[in-house]
């Protein structure tokens, strides 16, 4: 036996074993098709699909939909469990039916997932294709046309507006006869009512884009019909039960689709006039379309007002309570979300796909990925309604009809009231408050308003800052809509004022600030706040035989105006102050120092 | 079970060719027909003969496309051939493409086409 003692190196030891590696050469794996004319060899072309084996297929699609799983994970699942476990710990009431809610839970999920990869694949390159060529190729007059009907459809496709007609079942007609009204047998013209303010603000927004007008006029002439319109309903007893779904619906209709969906079509159409990107051009139809739906809302009510009386309606929905003791499968159910969700996305779809043809005449680019984008948008729709049905919304209801049970005697919770009057409305009010700040800062629209707030004013106003003051604020709205129910105060003393305060502060502050503000409001009311709030209002509602349970929203809408308004001033101020002490002659500032050293 | 080994990929070569902005798609359809799997381009700036050739410069953009096309080196004149047909390089101020040895390469390869390859080298 022979050792040898030539040395060996430690890379060519591992060579030879072959240890975790192999070689082969790259033209192996090619599929050789012949020899070119000069006799060399020609690969085949690589056009043709790859075909992948069934846990390939599964590790190419598990980072892209675990990464988006999660994001809606993070958003429905700390609400969900602070719900349960306040009902659970606070009012020691179980929850019932705790598997479907789960599973409704589960539902809203993957349906919120499936809707927003579904929106940036097919809805959203449409809209932008159209923002693009469509200021080119047609007069401004067709494309502002083309804008509003734009709106009236995307407040279709919206998932709150859902959540909107869905609270209106559980209404008892005698006791709001217009409000009924509104939100059943007028269900149909509420929402194209709502959308065509959509869609009006939505012209208007462009138009302000186009010719850089100010936001603060647009802001004070829509304030004063629609303020003006509140004290007017607020002077028939009847009418003035209308006013909170009124206010409601602006805070519902800007939402996931309608914000990026329209801000595309009128950045698209501005660019194309060679106005383009000013900072402040994204903002103000937010705004617009939050402050419009109010007034069309109202001017609807006065004309169901003006038609029918209240015992037409009571006579109708008595016998529109027989009709329905069967209902059809298509009424029923898991049918009736499946049938929303279509009707919400196909119309907008279509139209879409007309202008496309019609009016551009072009095709889309990637038809098949778009097409899939559709088909989720809708697939998610319906699983979203669904869980919206059976989580949600059964959990928001839940959780008002029971939390009225810390302070006062509610038939469904067992030993009501749980605590003194005093400790148990603070801890029902201190329990809206967490809710509405931990819904608010969760919100991933939230997060990109802070950027654009933070490179608008040059990083004086912190990301962090503009969150926080608008969770503040809404939290604070929810809290008061809260005591505004609870003591069943008219909406109208409490929406008028933070208004007219908003008004004046809107009057001392400078551009940037109107604009973040402002839209700030609308930007909270995401998909998962507003039917949960909504279904909370309604449930708390009805516990403490309140009319309505409408108007948690547009305070939740209003505290944020204010409180970002403020925050800015206040900044504005510590900024003058800062400027001031810097401008101050050094020694002074240097002999104050030592005299608050002292 | 998942095999940990990796595979190294030899005889590789990378083609890379530098056109007017936006004809890299050409470039790119003639490497495909040619077999090339992929490829990357960049948008880039480009100096060199233009700021020599005086007021004739304007006509030479220096906005460029950068296209990066890894090809079996069995094939790399070939699909040059093609890319530099695709281009038109052979007119002044088209571009230009070069050819650089790639010493290994390790990707994801497919299972089938794995199985494909040795299935292959086992029959002979």
């Amino acid at each position: 036996m022979t050792v040898t003692n030539a040395p060996v190196r430690y890379a060519d030891y591992l060579r030879a074993i072959g240890a975790g590696r192999r070689e082969m050469s790259y033209s192996a794996i090619l599929l050789p098709a012949g020899r070119d004319a000069r006799g060399r060899p020609v690969p085949a072309p690589a056009t043709g699909p790859i075909r992948l084996h069934p846990d390939e297929i599964l590790a190419l699609l598990r980072p892209y939909v675990s990464v988006r799983f999660l994001d809606q994970v993070k958003a429905v699942v700390p609400l969900a469990l602070y719900l349960a476990l306040f009902q659970i710990l606070i009012l020691r009431q179980l929850l019932t039916d705790s598997w479907l809610i789960t599973g409704g839970l589960f539902a809203v999920i993957l349906g919120l997932m499936c809707f927003m990869e579904g929106l940036k694949l097919g809805l959203m390159p449409f809209g932008e294709l159209i923002g693009h060529s469509l200021p080119r190729k047609s007069p401004l007059p067709l494309v502002l046309l083309i804008t509003l009907l734009l709106g009236i459809g995307v407040t279709f496709a919206e998932p709150a507006i859902g959540a909107l007609q869905a609270a209106g079942q559980n209404l008892s007609p005698e006791r709001a006869p217009y409000l009924w009204a509104l939100l059943n047998p007028w269900s149909g013209a509420l929402v194209l009512v709502i959308g065509s303010s959509v869609g009006l603000a939505a012209v208007l927004g462009t138009l302000r884009f186009l010719y850089g007008w100010s936001l603060k006029p647009l802001i004070y002439a829509s304030l004063v019909p629609v303020l003006g319109l509140t004290l007017y309903g607020a002077s028939d007893p009847e009418l003035a039960k209308v006013l909170g779904l009124a206010w409601d619906a602006g805070a519902v209709t800007t939402g996931p689709v309608t914000v990026p969906l329209v801000l595309s079509l009128g950045i698209g159409i501005a660019a194309a006039a060679g106005r383009g990107d000013s900072g402040l051009s994204g903002f103000g139809i937010v705004t617009l379309a939050s402050l419009f739906p109010i007034i069309g809302v109202l001017l609807l009510a006065f004309y169901v007002a003006g038609t029918v009386t209240p015992a037409e309606i009571i006579a109708a929905a008595a016998s529109l309570g027989e009709d329905t003791a069967v209902l059809a499968w298509y009424q029923r159910s898991p049918w009736v979300e499946v049938i929303l969700g279509l009707r919400a996305i196909l119309p907008l779809v279509l139209f879409l796909f007309i202008i496309l043809k019609l009016v551009l005449k072009e095709d889309m680019p990637r038809p098949s990925e778009m097409w899939l984008g559709i088909a989720l948008t809708v697939i998610g729709m319906c699983l979203f309604n669904l869980g919206l049905t059976y989580g949600l919304s059964a959990l928001g209801a839940s959780a008002g009809s029971l939390v009225p049970a810390a302070f006062m005697e509610v038939p469904a919770a067992t030993g009501s009231p749980l605590y003194l009057y005093g400790v148990g409305l603070t801890l029902a009010l201190v329990f809206a408050w967490v809710l509405g700040f931990g819904a608010t800062i969760a919100e991933p629209a939230l997060n990109a308003l802070g950027v654009t707030a933070e490179q608008l004013t040059n990083g004086f106003f912190k990301k962090r800052t503009l969150i926080l003051a608008v969770s503040f604020g809404v939290a604070c709205g929810i809290a008061l809509g809260l005591t505004k129910l609870i003591f069943d105060l008219p909406l109208v003393w409490i929406i008028v004022p933070p208004y007219l305060l908003a008004a004046a502060l809107t009057l001392v502050s400078s551009e940037e600030f109107v604009n973040v503000a402002w839209d700030s409001a609308g930007v909270t009311t995401g998909p998962i706040t507003v039917p949960l709030v909504l279904a909370m209002g309604l449930g708390f509602g009805n516990a403490t035989q309140a009319v309505e349970g409408f108007g948690i929203l547009c305070l939740a809408s209003i505290g944020p105006i204010i409180s970002v308004l403020l925050t800015g001033l206040w900044a504005r101020m510590q900024a003058g102050l800062q400027q001031r002490a810097a401008d101050g002659e050094p020694v002074a500032h240097h002999a104050q120092e030592v005299q608050s050293l002292l | 079970m998942k095999d940990d080994k990796i595979t190294y990929l030899t005889d590789v070569a990378l083609i890379t060719c530098i056109v007017t902005a936006g004809r890299g798609d050409r470039v790119i359809k003639a490497a495909q027909a040619m077999g090339a799997t992929g490829a990357l381009v960049y948008h880039a700036r480009g100096i060199g003969p233009r700021e020599r050739l005086g007021l004739l410069g304007i006509a030479i953009e220096a906005e460029k496309d950068v296209v990066s096309i890894l090809v079996a080196s069995d094939y790399q004149d070939a699909v040059f051939e093609a890319i530099y047909r695709a281009a038109e390089l052979n007119v002044p101020g088209a571009g230009m493409a070069y050819i650089t040895p790639v010493e290994k390469l390790a990707t994801y390869i497919p299972r089938e086409v794995l199985e494909r390859v040795s299935s292959q080298g086992r029959t002979p």
